[in-house]
């Protein structure tokens, strides 16, 4: 079981290594990383309990919330998303104009591509009105942190209003503004920038197509114990 | 040492990766009276405003509300002796309808529902909401859902209110009718810092005047 955390382990390596190489900025990954130790916790104890397979390892008066068996699942579901956060920190290097554009030459209809572009922009928007929302219902005297359960699903419940009507409102302002400079006025469009491929991008696609093929095969031909990915 | 109701002690901020906005700035303001803090876009009036409720940490240096440092205060905690008004009304209407808005936060905490409802009313006449009542919020005015925001922060109880560009999009009547509704809270006894660029309505309040240039502060009596 454990060649499964040693495989991960491999691939996390490579997926780092490729985003040192053409991203560059490996500490702010790694930075986004830390805060995810508080998932592993609780990946490892879920296992524990509701994976019956495994030693225990500790037990509270007779029942038992980590197994050798939670702990390697806990750090392989960690490996994981590790190896998409950093193969993903890649993508994230290139900025929303030229996403679009590149799959725009890769005949994608400009209407997806651009909605694409406006969901991937959308995101940190409404995470960021998340946060002023809750700085501004707390200071309303809410301590969330110290209130009962019921009462705290309660406030969650009322932080969607102004939340909803945000996003509403910013996608409705949005097409207006889209309308205004007359977006899909004609069906040709012309664009200043115009991507090339670069050698990077190229080791980028042969290193990423070795390493699938090489999954695939040894998941496949020679039937390496177990699941992989 | 006599600390008085809000008090930033050699407080210095900056924002990620940026200059510092805010350096060694001192700064008392007791619980009580007007102040406004004044200064040109980007000089950092919303970042003392944040600072001074806690909102942002200061980088370095203290800031005290009623004695207690902000670094060990929750926004909860900080939020209960300071009702903070933030630029954009939309994002502090958490309910639908405006009587809902202005007992939900109360109720959560506890509390008699008749009182509640009493304390409600009398904040719509003070925030001249009467005819809004029943409304649903998504259908109010910029200025109404303004006037219902601190409707809202002041349902909560605070002893004192922060005002981040309270001014912003209104037209000369609803300044006025701003202007009437703060100097009643004023006359009633609660203190307020009025953060703005607008030196009008500043004009009708007696008070204390500090101006941010370059992150530190000048002071005069209006």
């Amino acid at each position: 079981m454990i060649q499964h955390v040693y495989v991960l382990l491999f691939f996390l390596i490579i997926s780092i290594v490729l985003s040192a190489l053409f991203y560059g900025s490996l500490l702010k990954t790694i930075k986004a990383l830390r805060r995810l130790w508080y998932v592993f916790i609780v990946m490892v104890i879920i296992q524990s309990i509701f994976n019956r397979a495994g030693s225990p390892l500790f037990s509270v008066w007779g029942f038992t919330v980590l197994t050798d068996a939670g702990l390697i699942k806990g750090s392989e579901f960690l490996l994981r998303i590790s190896v998409i956060i950093f193969s993903a920190s890649i993508a994230a290097s290139s900025d929303h104009r030229e996403v679009v554009q590149g799959l725009v030459q890769l005949k994608i209809p400009y209407e997806i591509a651009f909605m694409v572009s406006v969901g991937i922009r959308f995101l940190p928007l409404l995470r960021s009105e998340f946060v002023d929302v809750m700085t501004a219902i707390q200071l309303r005297g809410v301590d969330i942190e110290k209130i009962p359960f019921k009462k705290r699903l309660k406030i969650y419940s009322y932080i969607f209003t102004p939340i909803m009507a945000g996003a509403i409102k910013k996608a409705r302002d949005l097409s207006t503004a889209m309308e205004a400079r007359a977006f899909r006025a004609y069906p040709e469009r012309t664009s200043y920038l115009v991507l090339k491929l670069v050698p990077k991008d190229y080791i980028v696609m042969v290193i990423t197509l070795v390493f699938t093929a090489a999954v695939f095969i040894l998941y496949y031909v020679f039937g390496f114990p177990g699941r992989i990915l | 040492m006599q600390l008085a109701f809000l008090e930033a002690d050699k407080v210095s901020f900056a924002y990620d990766g940026m200059d510092e906005v805010i350096s060694g700035l001192d700064l008392s303001i007791g619980g009580r009276g007007f102040t406004a803090i004044m200064g040109p876009n980007g000089s950092g009036k919303t970042t003392i405003g944040k600072l001074m409720m806690g909102i942002l940490k200061p980088s370095s240096g203290r800031v005290f509300i009623d004695g207690d440092d902000t670094r060990t205060l929750s926004l909860g905690q900080a939020g209960s002796k300071i009702g903070y008004l933030f630029q954009n009304p939309q994002f502090q209407i958490f309910s639908q309808n405006v009587m809902d808005e202005l007992v939900f936060i109360p109720r959560l905490k506890g509390g008699d529902e008749s009182s509640l409802k009493r304390k409600a009313i009398r904040l719509i006449r003070l925030l001249h909401l009467e005819d809004k009542k029943d409304m649903p919020v998504f259908n109010l005015s910029y200025g109404e859902k303004q006037r219902l925001a601190i409707a809202g922060i002041l349902a909560c109880g605070p002893r004192y209110l922060i005002l981040d560009e309270p001014t912003t999009g209104l037209d000369m009547v609803r300044k006025d009718m701003l202007i009437s509704i703060l100097k009643k809270l004023l006359d009633e006894g609660m203190g307020m810092t009025v953060i703005t660029h607008d030196r009008r309505f500043v004009n009708n309040f007696s008070g204390r005047l500090l101006n941010m240039r370059e992150g530190r502060i000048a002071e005069t009596v209006i």
